[in-house]
């Protein structure tokens, strides 16, 4: 049993559910906008490394480690750009 | 056949690891479809028409039920993986089976929930704001299906011949599909469902 539930996993999944429940703050208590996204932000993001260092192994194969991290970071900056250079040139842009 | 013992059966030849590294690649790319998809939606979310807004259409319950069985099958589908690397073919196939399962059910009530806002006439052409949520989120629902699909076909590879190199290496590619699937749905989840709940 213990083989079959390793201890870094059932760890890991528990604290997924709790980065969730804690989410959920954003919309039982009155915050400010900003507040609510930098708390949306920070749990989404962790959640993400969580599936990303623990689930996914991402950092296991030694040689193409470099190569899966660079990867990733560009994958996330084209995509950082779509989506706030097309909020910029659709809704920030005509403020 | 070169075979490298030091490292996984799924990474132990060479053609096994350019693989993994060659589905990482397609990962990237499908962080960018994802995101001009998020795009599209954070620039129309409040272009309601004289359709719903998201405040008044998402429920906390089915959003809530979706994000848990989600959840729950990116958690057993990263012990299936755990119980192949130390050989355990029945665990394995139980752990991935329960994955499957948990998909389906994860698409069981996203599809409740989309004939529950068609029947509130809120279909995909009502505005722009309902054209790109089922955009997203169909397509995010569409990945899943595929990837039930693809785990069931695995699951028959790995009945039949037992764990090799090819079908442990397909095994753990499809592993790192379905915890992507999980990461878009953590976003879906915080900024589509949460944020418009707020």
């Amino acid at each position: 049993m213990k083989q079959l539930f390793p201890i870094k996993h059932v760890m890991g999944y528990l604290f997924s559910l709790v980065l969730s429940v804690v989410a959920l703050a954003v919309i039982f208590f009155d915050l400010s906008f900003s507040a609510a996204m930098v708390i949306l932000l920070v749990c989404a993001i962790l959640q993400a490394s969580l599936q990303l260092f623990l689930f996914m192994h991402v950092s296991e194969a030694a040689d193409t480690k470099k190569t899966l991290y660079l990867n990733i970071a560009y994958a996330v900056f084209v995509g950082l750009v779509t989506i706030f250079g097309t909020l910029f040139t659709m809704i920030w842009g005509y403020q | 056949m070169k075979i490298n013992s030091n490292v996984p059966l799924e990474y132990s030849t060479e053609e096994n690891s350019n693989k993994i590294l060659g589905f990482w690649l397609f990962l990237g790319a499908e962080i960018a479809l994802f995101s001009t998809l998020f795009a599209t939606y954070f620039t129309l979310w409040n272009r309601t028409g004289n359709g719903p807004t998201g405040h008044e259409l998402f429920e906390l319950n089915g959003v809530l039920m979706e994000t848990f069985l989600l959840l729950t099958s990116s958690f057993t589908c990263g012990l299936a993986i755990h119980a192949m690397r130390h050989g355990f073919k029945k665990a394995t196939m139980v752990f991935f089976a329960i994955t499957l399962v948990l998909g389906l059910g994860f698409l069981g009530v996203e599809i409740t929930e989309f004939v529950t806002y068609v029947h509130d006439g809120a279909t995909v052409s009502t505005s722009a704001f309902l054209s790109s949520l089922f955009v997203l989120l169909g397509t995010h629902g569409l990945h899943v299906s595929m990837g039930i699909l693809w785990g069931a076909a695995i699951m028959i590879q790995i009945k039949r011949q037992g764990f090799t190199a090819e079908t442990t290496n397909k095994s753990f590619i499809f592993s790192l599909y379905w915890h992507f699937l999980d990461v878009v749905w953590i976003f879906i989840f915080s900024f589509v469902y949460l944020k418009g709940m707020m």
